[in-house]
């Protein structure tokens, strides 16, 4: 969600109140006149958001940025941001394990100039809060997702512009911390982008317009995919206590990275929902653990997601090997059909309607990784002193792949208002590298677990 | 000065009054305008000292902030839209009108608190027009929870910022933004063992291991005519038509259950937050159930801040009612029941054919009509027996203020609303046949009969042939529990029972 964004509802009342409404009905009308297949666009221009992306952000102030989470992803955003802008100071790191920091501090270091101060790299659970308070202006956040909501909550209240990789919450209480500290960034004018980076690509960006300008008519539907190999994992070494395997297993074990339906998977819900623009109200599927090898969590998803103007989405994962891959998301309308395979929109015959001309964009611009882009983006908010909340559709998106892992693991339909009322809470009481309860983590049994 | 430049002087001052005096009148319109959503201009007419001094110890006035919060804010729409406007004009020829006419001295305020009319005279934009951030730093996590529902469903209009926020601009001592921990405790003495019935006479039930007696009346058994003829004022369609049907004799409580009595219940059997109701009906219904599973933690204090003890226990539900009497059956080795309606009806008359027990017509009582609208309607003998809206101040009464009818059964008209054990139906009585003995109502149904009005009801819903029935959806409507309470109403809260022995085999 953005400040130029304006919903349809909204924008007809206001138009009516201005005596534009009967011009622009007249105009339809009139249009429709001439020519039976004329576009009915689902949001006009203005009324959703569309990044401004150039090759890199607006020179400007510098600006301090502190790094909570200095693993593979937090890592890999910082490199992003320093390239996306200039004038980007490293002041401050932040993580639960001191080989993962001083890796990043020492890259950071030799690589790219940047000296950050051993007294200024925080180690524990609580490091964010000393990281966050280190005299930074934004904070990129991208621990494991579990500890999401309670890092933004407190970056937002110290008034930090955040980047939060996805997914941001893996339970209800944290959709609930989230939704609500989204709300006070943006009164406070807060630049936040969250890691679906599918919003800062040009190939989704163009396609979004051409759904919004109307080319696939009134969308009646979905499929959307991210079946792959099978993901990493860490094999338990006798010095870690069972808190620090977990950590460093996270993406096997459902209370750190929501399962892979949430944790991956996010991104290809999280596009149908950005471009239809629908709430999802129920959730049914199943899914089954073959192959993992460690944790708790289940490496096959198949959900039929029911919106609440009844339209579905057909979502599958899985992270399995030797079976066929697939990444993407197709989105039926009443006039065509999108593809992200081949970047296209066809006619119900199958016509070629649109195709995203790479060629073109890679003569006007030179970045084109999303993942530089979507800092490119956040620099420029923050710059310009412009508010931008994409936590609350993050939000939503995480919540609905909440939803799907729960009907999966329960074998019940689960609704939205139940999933995004419920006391679901999968932090563990204490934080500490020490021994967990471990029997508490099994595998869930659908018809048996609740 | 020739004539013409004399007349267009003449013109040009003339046009210059008119702008000057239609300035003039802008100016002093919106004077007035302004001035008469000031909160002396409110206070000169809605003389109520209660309100005055509970707003100035409110949220809204006693702030952390220091700033103050006008009557005009909450009690009308945003300033400058049109809603605004026209909430202004109506109320005001309504003030004028009740200035003129009424005295102010009987205006109940009390009862304008009460959530059903204060949703009328509180807007959802106006606390959203100061309220731009709902989700405020610091704001808990079960305040995100019940402010998320509002946002997803207040398009539907059954969200009401004063369903949670009662007394934000008014504080009321009473009114607790918070829920009851535990049962209330009984008088503290424990009664040992049920009360043992030998003959058909009245009794006093005393619950083993509680300190809950209930008065239980022996109801002779008979005849009577079950509804009322068209020609009884205010006969509705499903009161006809009328037959002739026979009671076998039964016991009866005196009073609507109490909260004592409820809370012995509630004490005993309370199951835990979120136990899913199917759960709990399939532990209830089992044949061998030795101890019955109970209401979940009410959301809130269902009393409403009005006091407990002999009050009667009000927003069960029908299920929660029935409980209660699977619960004082397995204590007593006696069987307790709801009544069905015939028997609420035969056991209401007391032997009576008319509209009412007691004296007096239902035209003379009713507020309806033009006459009475205007000059009041009669009081006597039915405030006596009756607690209905124009004796109860808004809210259920304590049993002593009123007469038992013939029968010796007190609040079978007025204070709460009764569950019956029958399914309602509009035709029930077109289903029955002249003579039908201990009839049960239909076979399938929707909603339950509920009898008797309520201390909100004008007289005319107070006769003892006038029926009505549960709306389960209406009555659950702001719950935001998920699934909603299967043991507790949000949205009703004149609602009550009382229940029915029969009479033990060789008496």
């Amino acid at each position: 969600m953005s400040e130029n964004k304006m919903n349809r509802r909204s924008f007809l009342q206001a138009s009516t109140v201005l005596g534009v409404g009967s011009v622009v009905g007249a105009s339809a009308l009139l249009a429709s006149c001439k020519d039976g297949n004329a576009l009915v666009p689902l949001k006009n221009p203005g009324e959703f958001y569309v990044p401004e992306l150039p090759d890199m952000a607006i020179d400007g102030r510098e600006l301090k940025v502190g790094v909570i989470g200095c693993g593979g992803r937090g890592s890999g955003a910082v490199k992003d941001l320093l390239a996306a802008a200039n004038n980007i100071k490293v002041v401050a790191l932040g993580d639960v394990f001191a080989d993962r920091m001083g890796g990043l501090q020492r890259d950071l270091n030799k690589n790219h100039g940047q000296n950050i101060p051993d007294d200024k790299c925080f180690l524990g659970f609580e490091a964010y809060k000393q990281v966050v308070d280190a005299g930074v202006d934004m904070v990129i956040l991208a621990t494991p997702p579990a500890f999401r909501p309670v890092h933004f909550q407190y970056a937002t209240q110290k008034g930090k512009h955040s980047f939060m990789e996805k997914p941001i919450a893996v339970d209800a209480k944290g959709y609930r911390t989230i939704m609500a500290s989204a709300k006070q960034a943006q009164a406070k004018n807060l630049s936040v982008v969250t890691g679906t980076q599918r919003h800062h690509e040009r190939r989704y960006v163009e396609a979004n317009k051409q759904i919004q300008a109307g080319l696939i008519g009134e969308i009646t539907g979905g499929n959307v995919y991210w079946n792959q190999s099978m993901l990493w994992y860490r094999n338990r070494q006798q010095e870690w206590s069972d808190m620090e395997w977990m950590i460093r297993d996270w993406v096997n074990w459902t209370w750190l990275s929501g399962d892979h339906i949430v944790e991956q998977h996010v991104h290809n819900i999280d596009v149908f929902l950005w471009m239809s623009g629908y709430k999802v109200a129920k959730a049914t599927g199943f899914g089954s653990r073959q192959r993992r090898v460690t944790g708790d969590q289940y490496d096959n998803f198949s959900i039929d997601f029911e919106m609440e103007n009844g339209v579905h989405l057909h979502s599958m994962c899985r992270q399995i090997d030797g079976c066929s891959n697939a990444v993407g998301e197709i989105i039926y309308g009443t006039k065509g059909v999108y593809s992200s395979f081949d970047n296209t929109i066809k006619d119900l015959k199958g016509n070629v309607l649109w195709k995203y001309d790479d060629e073109a964009a890679k003569a006007e611009f030179k970045q084109h990784n999303p993942y530089v882009l979507e800092h490119v983006d956040w620099v420029n908010h923050i710059r310009k002193g412009t508010m931008h909340d994409e936590a609350t559709e993050c939000a939503i998106s995480s919540l609905a792949g909440v939803m799907g892992r729960e009907s999966a693991y329960t074998g019940r339909t689960i609704t939205w208002d139940e999933m995004s009322k419920s006391d679901m809470d999968l932090m563990p009481a204490k934080l500490e590298l020490g021994d967990m309860d471990m029997e508490s983590y099994k595998v869930a049994v659908p018809g048996k677990t609740r | 000065m020739s004539e013409k430049k004399k007349n267009k002087k003449l013109i040009f001052l003339g046009a210059l009054a008119i702008v000057v005096a239609g300035f003039s009148l802008i100016i002093a319109f919106n004077w007035a305008w302004d001035k008469s959503s000031l909160n002396d201009s409110c206070m000169s007419c809605h003389y109520h000292t209660d309100a005055d001094i509970n707003w100035k110890q409110s949220v809204h006035y006693n702030s952390q902030s220091g700033t103050k919060t006008d009557c005009a804010a909450c009690h009308l729409p945003p300033r400058g839209t049109m809603d605004y406007t026209k909430a202004k004009l109506s109320a005001g020829v309504k003030d004028v009108w009740s200035y003129l006419t009424k005295d102010k001295e009987d205006i109940n305020w009390d009862a304008k608190g009460e959530l059903e009319y204060a949703r009328k005279i509180v807007y959802n934009e106006s606390c959203e027009a100061c309220h731009v951030n709902i989700y405020p730093e610091g704001i808990s996590d079960e305040g995100v929870t019940a402010h998320l529902y509002y946002d997803d469903n207040k398009a539907s209009g059954d969200q009401h910022c004063i369903n949670c926020h009662l007394d934000a601009g008014h504080y009321n001592p009473n009114y607790k933004h918070a829920a009851l921990t535990e049962a209330p405790k009984g008088s503290g003495v424990v009664y040992e063992a049920a009360a043992e019935v030998t003959s058909f006479e009245n009794y006093v039930e005393t619950v083993p291991g509680t300190s809950a007696a209930i008065s239980m009346i022996a109801i002779p058994g008979g005849e009577f005519e079950m509804g009322s003829p068209e020609s009884e004022p205010f006969h509705e369609a499903d009161e006809a038509p009328q037959r002739r049907v026979e009671v076998s004799r039964f016991f009866m409580g005196e009073m609507e259950v109490t909260w004592d009595q409820f809370w012995a219940f509630y004490g005993e059997t309370m199951s835990e937050g979120r136990t899913p109701p199917m759960v709990i009906y399939a532990n209830n219904s089992r044949e061998d159930v030795d101890a019955v599973s109970g209401p979940t933690p009410p959301f809130g204090f269902p009393d409403q801040g009005w006091g407990m003890g002999d009050r009667p226990a009000i927003t069960m539900t029908h299920y929660s009612a029935e409980t209660f009497c699977q619960w004082l059956s397995l204590k007593t080795g006696k069987k307790y029941r709801l009544p069905t309606e015939a028997e609420w009806e035969y056991a209401a008359r007391g032997g009576t054919t008319g509209a009412y027990f007691f004296e007096g017509k239902p035209k003379k009582y009713s507020n309806e009509g033009f006459w009475n609208g205007l000059f009041g309607a009669d009081t006597a003998y039915i405030n006596s027996y009756a607690i209905y809206v124009n004796n109860s101040q808004s809210r259920t009464q304590e049993p002593s203020l009123v007469q038992a009818n013939p029968f010796g059964l007190k609040n079978m008209l007025g204070n709460v609303m009764e569950y019956c054990s029958d399914w309602y139906a509009e035709d029930a009585y077109s289903q029955l046949s002249d003579g039908a003995k201990d009839p049960k109502g239909p076979e399938f149904g929707t909603e339950h009969v509920v009898r008797g009005g309520n201390y909100t009801s004008d007289a005319a819903e107070l006769r003892c042939a006038a029926r009505s029935h549960t709306q389960h959806d209406e009555w659950l409507r702001t719950d935001p529990q998920n699934p909603k309470s299967i043991w507790w109403y949000s949205d009703i809260k004149g609602i009550g029972f009382r229940v029915v022995c029969e009479v033990p085999e060789g008496i």
